[in-house]
């Protein structure tokens, strides 16, 4: 097998404990070459202790890490200069500028002289901040600075990029140009593992998303699999009226596939007869239609499915 | 990469006010106060003037205004009557009066107000007594004092600021401690931490270069404070420059693996420098920083040895104080700060934590 038909990640058993809590239980995971992978979870599952494992900043527990078929523990210095790491705070000198930021996160690398100063250049064009790269990082706007904190992470124009929820906290302008950021980044062959709790995120930018909840990746997939696999479009009718009538009407709804949940709530999936045909059959039995709604396929109720929970306490 | 890591700290403390105020600013302050505080107060260097009287052609008189002359600490007015003298002396004119009977066998009478304190009063007594002895006795009866070997005298007697500078010197040299741990946690807090561990770069050269820069800060602060005093406040190096350079790095050394310590321990930047100020103060304190060892009880100062302030300020004084001393005279305090260094280095490097 040639070297760049590795994987751009992989992970075998791997987990971390703090003391008696376990922070990741034993993750399997292959993030294709050139691939978006989203992990995607609530606060405390796990994703910011994968990601730190993944870029050498933590230590395993167990399992192992292969970054572009080398293995990290084995040749940390290898595996590490093919990583980018954006963390998940800013990550970033407030008191000094951008350019001192980055002439010196770039030095890290090995980045000197002209090169350095190209570099620079570059990752800056690729985030679009391009101006006020001499003032102090703490006079940027929360959007600014998390692209600062993306451009600190391509300086070494490394293989695999990885960005621990990049978005948190941004405006929907910066938001965009970090979406476009990303996709750019992507469609130049970058291996991208993004961690989110965003849904509309991982949908949006990834090919392929693992759900961690717990320290555990409970599904993985594509965002159409995972929705297949764990939900489904439903309409759900409420019933009122004459209870005879009721009970009348959702035995034959039933009947035509639906379901019934809670004494008056019909569950219409893609299954069932026409909706058409069962509101004309409540309507028969004399029973009435007191609400309609509808339950769409989406990541979002995937996550609902696999965790009884929702990913966010905020709407 | 080290000169990456410089240029950052460098960049970064040129915009902390409140690190550049305490590394060098406020010591300045406390040298200008100290220092001008002890120039201006009892035992200031300036000659003290003394009256005295003795008759027209009296041998005895004209040997004890000349011994006078010569004594350094003192400035002779010669008065026209002994009443003079005493009324120089009653109006706080002079510090004190000598009056020389004429008649060989008579007394001589010392004019000085019994009632001052013994401790201003004493010295200078002794010191009038001393004088007028000189002039009189034989010189089998003379004493005079000298250093023991090892011991080089001073060029003069030691100035207010070969003191303060020094003791203000160690005590914010050490503060740089204080730098060093706070920009350890800022940058753990921060997440710039977290970085520098996905840097293909070994971890313990992640933390020596870190360090590298408050090394260069220490000397450049040191370096600051000690040429201020000379240049500008006129302090005395009465010993070799290049013992006066061993004593400040192996301070320097000292303090920034005390911040490796003091960072190992961990806590928010908040907890570190409440905790770490208070530690300071403390060993400046016993290091004789605020009052110098040599003032205190026996068992303090034997006390003071137990923190490296105390054997940096022992090396400071011998270099600045002392004529004659060079590198060998300061191997004890050299040796002690590179070894509380080092100690501190070993344990700071045990303890620190790479990973949260
Ligand atoms: N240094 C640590 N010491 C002890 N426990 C830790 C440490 N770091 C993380 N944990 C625990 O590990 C679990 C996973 O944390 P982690 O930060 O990886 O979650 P996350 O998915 O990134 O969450 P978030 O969305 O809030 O960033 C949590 O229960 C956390 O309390
Ligand atoms: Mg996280």
């Amino acid at each position: 097998m040639i070297r760049s038909s590795q994987p751009g990640v992989r992970l075998r058993g791997l987990g971390k404990d703090y003391g008696a809590r376990t922070a990741v239980g034993s993750i399997d995971l292959d993030v294709e070459r050139g691939e978006c992978f989203a992990l995607l979870g609530p606060n405390g599952a796990g994703k910011t202790t994968t990601i730190s494992m993944l870029a050498g900043v933590v230590t395993p527990t167990r399992g192992w890490i292969e970054i572009c078929g080398i293995e990290l523990g084995s040749d940390p210095y290898a595996a590490k200069v093919k990583v980018g790491l954006v963390p998940q705070e800013i990550a970033l000198y407030e008191e000094l500028s951008a350019l001192q930021n980055l002439r010196y996160f770039g030095a890290l690398y090995g980045l000197r002289g002209a090169t350095l100063a190209e570099r620079i250049d570059q990752s800056l064009e690729v985030v679009g901040l391009r101006d006020r790269t001499r003032e102090q990082v703490k006079t940027y706007s929360g959007g600014m600075k998390r692209r600062l904190n993306i451009a600190a992470g391509l300086l070494h124009r490394p293989q695999v990029l990885i960005l621990d929820e990049p978005t948190v906290g941004v405006d929907p302008q910066s938001r965009n140009q970090i979406f476009s950021t990303v996709r750019a980044l992507r469609d130049a062959g970058t291996t991208i593992v993004y961690s989110t709790h965003y849904m509309e995120e991982a949908e949006a930018l990834c090919d392929r998303v693992a759900i961690m909840d717990a320290g555990k990746v409970i599904a993985s997939g594509t965002v159409p699999e995972l929705v297949a696999a764990h939900t489904r479009d439903e309409v759900i009718i409420e019933l009122g009226g004459d209870p005879a009538a009721v009970a009348e009407a959702s035995r034959a709804a039933c009947a035509g596939g639906a379901t019934l949940h809670g004494g008056s709530l019909l569950h219409i999936g893609p299954s069932s007869r026409g909706l058409g045909s069962v509101i004309g059959g409540i309507e028969q039995c004399g029973a009435v239609v007191v609400r309609i709604a509808s339950h769409q396929a989406t990541l979002e109720n995937a996550f609902l499915a696999l965790t009884g929970r929702a990913l966010r306490d905020e709407p | 990469m080290i000169r990456a890591v410089i240029a950052k700290d460098v960049g970064l403390l040129l915009r902390d006010r409140g690190a550049l105020l305490s590394l060098f600013a406020l010591p300045l302050v406390f040298i200008l106060v100290f220092g001008s505080i002890f120039q201006e107060g009892p035992d200031r260097n300036e000659a003290r003037p003394v009256a005295i009287w003795f008759a027209a052609g009296d041998a005895r008189g004209a040997a004890i205004a000349g011994a006078l002359a010569a004594a350094p600490g003192f400035a002779a007015r010669t008065a026209g009557s002994p009443e003079e003298v005493r009324q120089l002396v009653a109006t706080d004119a002079v510090a004190a009066g000598l009056v020389i009977d004429p008649d060989r066998d008579a007394a001589i009478e010392l004019v000085i107000d019994l009632a001052a304190p013994l401790q201003a009063r004493g010295p200078l007594e002794g010191a009038l007594t001393a004088v007028v002895l000189r002039a009189l006795v034989p010189a089998a009866l003379r004493i005079e004092a000298r250093s023991p070997p090892g011991r080089g005298p001073p060029r003069a007697q030691a100035s207010a600021f070969q003191i303060a500078v020094p003791a203000n010197a160690v005590l914010f040299g050490f503060f740089l401690a204080l730098t060093v741990a706070t920009s350890l946690g800022s940058e753990r807090r921060t997440g710039v931490w977290r970085r520098l561990l996905a840097a293909p770069v070994l971890r313990g050269r992640v933390l020596v270069a870190s360090l590298v820069p408050y090394f260069l800060i220490g000397i450049v602060q040191l370096g600051f404070l000690f040429g201020t005093g000379v240049l500008v406040f006129g302090m005395e190096v009465a010993g070799s420059v290049s013992a006066l350079v061993a004593v400040s790095l192996a301070l320097v050394y000292c303090a920034v693996s005390l911040g490796l310590l003091f960072a190992s321990i961990g806590g928010s930047e908040r907890q570190l420098g409440a905790f770490g100020s208070v530690v300071l103060l403390v060993m400046g304190i016993l290091g004789g920083c605020m009052v110098p060892r040599a003032l205190m009880p026996a068992e303090m100062q034997a006390i003071g040895l137990a923190v490296p302030h105390g054997w940096a300020l022992d090396g400071y004084y011998d270099v600045l104080v002392r004529t004659g001393t060079g590198i060998a005279e300061v191997v004890p305090a050299v040796g002690a700060l590179v070894g509380f260094g080092t100690v501190f280095a070993m344990f700071g490097v045990a303890w620190f934590r790479f990973e949260e």
